[in-house]
């Protein structure tokens, strides 16, 4: 290569020119002016017009004398282009599938923490799984039973009161009877009084003879006289007892009538708490049914979000594979340059060994599928048939 | 006791959507991240079943199994091969190194939880 005026020339380029242009004079000056004179002019202009192609048009021949062309340049500015975009360009991709795996492992981990929360959750508020191994339904059996049971309990003690206080009846009964057997004492003591009297009357009519007698008669009129104050004290005594044991009764019967309303407010009150009880455990059960239920279609959406996530595997997959094939390309250049430094043969580069390198990287049956041309293929999530046992 | 399983896979995410599966099935999970890093946390401990990947840097898994069952303590824990792979020549290289069962990604959980209460030691 050699400079003239500052420009980088070939030698076909400085000295090709030259010799059309003289050649062109030449022929000028040895046909003249005359009936040829157009003729001659006809072929400077060729001469000049080949002059220039030497001057400026492509190289001939397959030849490249000292590998100075400006393919040369062009092939040595490909691999530059090459070696300049195609890292970035992986890099680009390399950081695109890592913050792409980053997020999903950061989605699944978060999938993960809604998945354990949803069981804790679910575990808590379970019916059937509580600590105590009972259930809500079960409590409440239990609770109305044993309330049932202390019902019962104050029922049969009101029983027992309503025989007491019947028994107390009947003593009022038996002091009536003992206050008319110290009436009959009374009754008795006065007629013997009578009789005695009577008797007295008698002794006095018989004078000396029934002085005895009437001294006997005196006897009996003093005691028919206690028999009487004996009979008045028992009467007295049998009213006295009749009236505290009228007085119980009332009492205890005031208080029946009190424990009975108690113990039925009481009845009602626990059949009151117990229906509210129920109305809260019944609620409670379908609210833990639901919440099952609705665990369950959770845990299936996390299962389907799960499988949907692993596609972000096979997408890393596949952009590893490309950016592996990428950086395979400054290679293919250099090595399409030094072909043709080597053999001054200009090959387009061929795409072979990159589209073998490529495929031999393939995994999945997509990436084959694309490659033969296929636009769009999305694989399904294997079904338990589709696994292979050894 | 719960049943240990190793998962190895290359993919952070992967790793996290198994652990997710195995964990909600009851099951420990150790994790590797590729073939070397998983022998070095296999030290004599009880595993119970190895869920493994196929494709990845520094020891890929078929490595890993064949040299995973020169390992006394491992010689008979089951190896359920998690790969994109779905070739046959490649299945059967994992079942020339030791494997008990090939499963293409994506999976659904419930399908590798089936394989592993198959295959999982007692």
């Amino acid at each position: 290569m050699k400079t003239i005026f500052g420009v980088e020339a070939s030698f076909k380029q400085l000295f090709a020119p030259f010799a059309l242009a003289a050649a062109g004079g030449a022929g000028t000056i040895v046909a003249g002016w005359g009936a040829w004179g157009w003729y001659t002019v006809l072929w400077a202009a060729l001469l000049l017009a080949g002059a220039a192609w030497c001057a400026f048009g492509p190289p001939v021949g397959g030849q490249v004398p000292g590998g100075d062309s400006m393919i040369v340049r062009y092939l040595h500015g490909r691999d530059a282009f090459g070696a300049a975009v195609l890292p970035v360009w992986s890099r680009h991709m390399e950081n695109s599938r890592t913050q792409m795996e980053d997020a999903v492992a950061d989605l699944a981990t978060r999938f993960s923490s809604i998945v354990d929360k949803l069981d804790r959750a679910l575990h808590v508020s379970s019916l059937e799984g509580n600590q105590g191994g009972q259930s809500m339904t079960a409590v409440f059996s239990h609770s109305a039973s044993q309330l049932a049971s202390v019902v019962a309990s104050m029922k049969s003690a009101m029983q027992s009161k309503q025989a007491m206080l019947a028994q107390i009846r009947d003593l009022e009964r038996f002091t009536r009877e003992l206050r008319d057997m110290a009436e009959g004492v009374a009754s008795i003591a006065a007629q013997t009084n009578l009789l005695a009297l009577n008797a007295a009357i008698e002794a006095a009519r018989a004078g000396p003879a029934g002085a005895g007698f009437a001294v006997v008669a005196q006897e009996v009129r003093h005691l028919s006289s206690r028999s009487a104050e004996t009979g008045r004290n028992i009467s007295q005594r049998v009213g006295q007892i009749s009236s505290a044991i009228l007085a119980a009764s009332q009492a205890a019967e005031a208080s029946s009538d009190a424990e009975d309303q108690s113990m039925q407010s009481a009845e009602g009150m626990i059949d009151s708490v117990l229906a509210d009880f129920r109305t809260m455990t019944d609620a409670l059960v379908q609210s833990s049914d639901l919440l099952k239920q609705e665990s369950i279609a959770i845990q299936g959406e996390v299962g389907e979000a799960l499988v949907q996530l692993q596609f972000q595997d096979r997408v890393s997959q596949v952009m590893s594979h490309v950016r592996e094939n990428l950086a395979l390309m400054p290679t293919v250049l250099e090595e399409n340059r030094r072909h043709f430094e080597a053999t001054g043969e200009l090959l387009a580069p061929d795409p072979a060994p990159l589209l073998d390198a490529l495929k031999s990287t393939y995994a999945m049956a997509e990436e084959h599928a694309v490659h033969g041309g296929s636009r769009h293929v999305a694989p399904k999530a294997a079904d338990a048939d589709e696994i292979t046992f050894f | 006791m719960a049943k240990t399983i190793l998962v190895v896979d290359d993919s952070a995410s992967l790793r996290q959507v198994v652990g997710i599966a195995l964990k909600g099935a009851g099951y420990d999970v150790i994790e590797g991240r590729d073939g070397a890093d998983a022998l070095t946390k296999c030290t004599g401990q009880k595993i119970h079943l190895v869920v493994c990947d196929v494709n990845m840097p520094n020891m890929d898994g078929i490595t890993f199994v064949k040299e995973f069952k020169k390992l006394a303590s491992y010689r008979f824990t089951p190896v359920i091969m998690l790969t994109t792979e779905s070739q046959e020549s490649k299945k059967e290289e994992g079942k020339a190194a030791g494997a008990k069962a090939w499963v293409v990604k994506p999976f659904k959980p419930e399908v590798l939880l089936g394989a592993v209460a198959k295959l999982v030691l007692p």
